[in-house]
């Protein structure tokens, strides 16, 4: 665990250290901010369509401050894991608490204070500029008719810088690339300003530099913002890399969860991806590497 | 551990060599001056516009001079018609933004949602069947309001589970707005000696618009305005979809029930007092877009300035049309409604909105 958790520190390090020379980053209140971000514990959850159920009892218990990687096949309900987490999806069955508070019991704006989700998709509304889209985000933080509040700018200014899109501000969403408007979402998300960050395939559209930057960013900030995170990733390697913990879904149960150096094995390859393949140790590292091979045909 | 191997993900937020510069926003309220300098153009413009008084007179009436005859055509009857027409105008407009937003759809409009040919019906039905008259002003809104909740009623139940799809909706709102103008038809039949001037409810017309329309308009527009405003911050949350709305804490169904209330009720004033103006509510709705961009909380009060100059600049148009076609006929009573000039000319320009909005986009 030890190695992994230097591997993690490795980027938010870095990270930090840019952002002193990017100059004076806008003062945010951190008011009510103190201790430990609250963590999640999901208990029995089942949530289906008519024809097709899709959780079928999850249990998970992610810890304060940990940053955790969901990984599983197309259709496993690791999307939507992330919905019932969030709060937009009422499970079936069981319960979600977010530091110790039921969610049923809350409002769709005290979810919302509590968590925000960054959506796989959202459609670009016509001629809205990055900066209304990312101010969205304050919503749930307002008063209950939406009116601005003094910290309001600074957050999502603060939003814009850190997923990168400072620069296209004043740019209409619609004539962004694929991957500059999921940059965008992560800004979105970040304006919420909550302690708890889910990620739905973070790294979508993005090629490798921008992939390897986004997560960057995630684990910075992390540890600056002292939040808990929980990412659905399709690239193994990149949750091997960059999470502290994998939890594996198949067929809407939890089949494997631990350390990435614990569980990322050949068995998780087959069990989890129906994947022929081999994990070695990065040379530099330390986290396990992924080498797929073939499709498992049963 | 870190060797010099290490890939490092550089930090986001800095391109090799440009560091990120701070955009300023445009201000949009230039621009929304510059809309309520057109607006008061077209305001002298449909007073001027008339027949009976020239604009000489009509300036030495404004003065506090003029002939008794002057300053009645003037201070009765011009006035509160231009007054009527951009506030009628203004609720169309509004109304259709707030149709578009919470069912976001861009060819939502009170026409084509049921909402204006509800409306209607319920306007006709109350004054054909004697339950309200010209005594009871009040009346006819209140009718025109429950109209136009079924109208938009019977759109909601008819296209089910597929109302997302806005083509679907339109289709199904051309279906409505059928059935409700043959209702209406025959209400028209069944009872027509009380409903001399329904005809005009049909087209929309701001002849013969008084003071008693404009006393019943301005306060029922005010308070929905107010209302309409209110909802701006929610509705641009909700144009960002249904999910990301309620992800960002907005309690989606709630919000898009009111903005629905309140587009009905605006439409409702302005069919009530003008009567079914056609595709004013449908498509400057899409000129407010262009100017003023997706927060609401501008582009609502940039769409009722539109929907003022529009309907307003339509009025003056249409007074001075039918001048030219009473020279042209040698025929003195001829009037052209302002609503068959709307009509006419927003029938073009759907065809431009059609064209240019990529609706699996919105």
């Amino acid at each position: 665990m030890g190695d992994t958790r230097g591997a993690v520190d490795g980027p938010g390090g870095t990270g930090t250290a840019t952002a002193a020379q990017r100059g004076p980053t806008p003062e945010v209140s951190t008011a009510g901010r103190s201790g430990r971000p609250p963590g999640i514990t999901v208990r029995d959850v089942a949530f289906g369509y008519p024809d097709r159920p899709v959780l079928r009892g999850v249990d998970l218990r992610v810890e304060p401050g940990e940053l955790t990687a969901l990984i599983g096949m197309n259709g496993c309900g690791k999307s939507t894991l992330l919905r019932v987490i969030a709060g937009l999806l009422r499970p079936e069955r069981g319960s979600v608490q977010l530091g110790g508070e039921d969610l049923a019991g809350m409002s769709r704006r005290e979810a919302a204070r509590r968590v925000a989700l960054l959506h796989q998709s959202a459609p670009p509304v016509p001629g809205m500029t990055v900066r209304q889209l990312v101010r969205q985000g304050r919503w749930a933080a307002r008063g209950p008719l939406g009116m601005l509040r003094g910290g309001d700018d600074a957050a999502v200014t603060r939003a814009l810088a850190d997923a990168g899109v400072t620069g296209w501000a004043e740019r209409p969403v619609d004539a962004l690339s694929g991957g500059e408007r999921q940059r965008v979402r992560l800004a979105l998300a970040l304006a919420r300003d909550t302690r708890i960050l889910l990620l739905d395939e973070p790294t979508t559209y993005l090629d490798l530099h921008h992939q390897l930057e986004v997560l960057g960013t995630v684990v910075r900030l992390r540890e600056e913002r002292d939040l808990t995170v929980v990412m659905v990733l399709h690239d193994l390697g990149h949750a091997a890399r960059f999470a502290e913990r994998i939890v594996a879904l198949r067929e809407g149960r939890v089949v494997a969860d631990g350390a990435p150096r614990e569980v990322v094995t050949p068995r998780l390859l087959a069990d989890v991806l129906d994947v022929v393949g081999r994990v070695s140790v990065d040379p530099v590292g330390g986290w396990p590497v992924c080498h797929p091979d073939h499709p498992l045909n049963h | 551990m870190k060797g010099s191997g290490v890939v490092v993900p550089s930090p986001a937020g800095r391109r090799a060599g440009t560091p990120p510069r701070l955009p300023v926003p445009r201000s949009p309220l230039p621009r929304l001056a510059l809309l309520f300098l057109v607006v008061l153009a077209v305001a002298v413009a449909d007073v001027v516009a008339g027949r009976a008084v020239t604009p000489a007179g009509v300036w030495e009436v404004l003065l506090g001079g003029g002939d008794a005859l002057d300053r009645h055509v003037v201070l009765n009857l011009r006035v509160p018609r231009m007054l009527v027409a951009l506030v009628a105008g203004a609720c169309l407009a509004v109304a259709g933004l707030l149709l578009q937003s919470a069912l976001r759809n861009p060819l939502a409009g009170p026409e084509v949602t049921g909402v204006t040919p509800g409306a209607v019906l319920g306007a006709v039905v109350a004054t054909g069947f004697g339950l309200a008259d010209r005594q009871s002003p009040l009346a006819v809104v209140i009718a025109a309001c429950l109209g136009g909740l079924f109208g938009a009623g019977l759109l909601w139940v008819l296209t089910g589970r597929r109302r997302d799809d806005p083509t679907e909706t339109a289709v199904h709102g051309v279906l409505v707005s059928a059935v409700l103008g043959g209702l209406t038809a025959m209400v028209l039949l069944v009872a027509p000696g009380e409903l001399g001037s329904v005809v005009q409810w049909l087209i929309g017309t701001t002849d013969g618009r008084v003071w008693q329309h404009w006393n019943l308009l301005w306060p029922w527009a005010l308070c929905w305005g107010i209302a309409a405003w209110l909802l701006a911050g929610p509705l641009t949350l909700l144009r960002c979809g249904e999910e990301q709305a309620a992800e960002a804490g907005l309690d989606t169904g709630r919000a898009r029930g009111a903005a629905l209330l309140c587009a009905v009720a605006l439409a409702a004033g302005a069919v009530s007092t003008v009567g079914a103006l056609g595709f004013v509510g449908l498509l400057v709705p899409h000129l407010a877009l262009a100017l003023f961009g997706a927060d609401l909380r501008i582009t609502v009060p940039g769409a009722a300035l539109a929907g003022a100059a529009v309907v307003g600049g339509a009025d003056a148009l249409a007074q001075v049309g039918g001048r030219a076609l009473a020279v042209l006929w040698d025929a003195d009573r001829l009037t052209l409604p302002v609503g068959a000039l709307t009509t006419a000319l927003g029938a073009a320009l759907l065809l431009v909105v059609v064209r240019r909005s990529p609706t699996r986009d919105f």
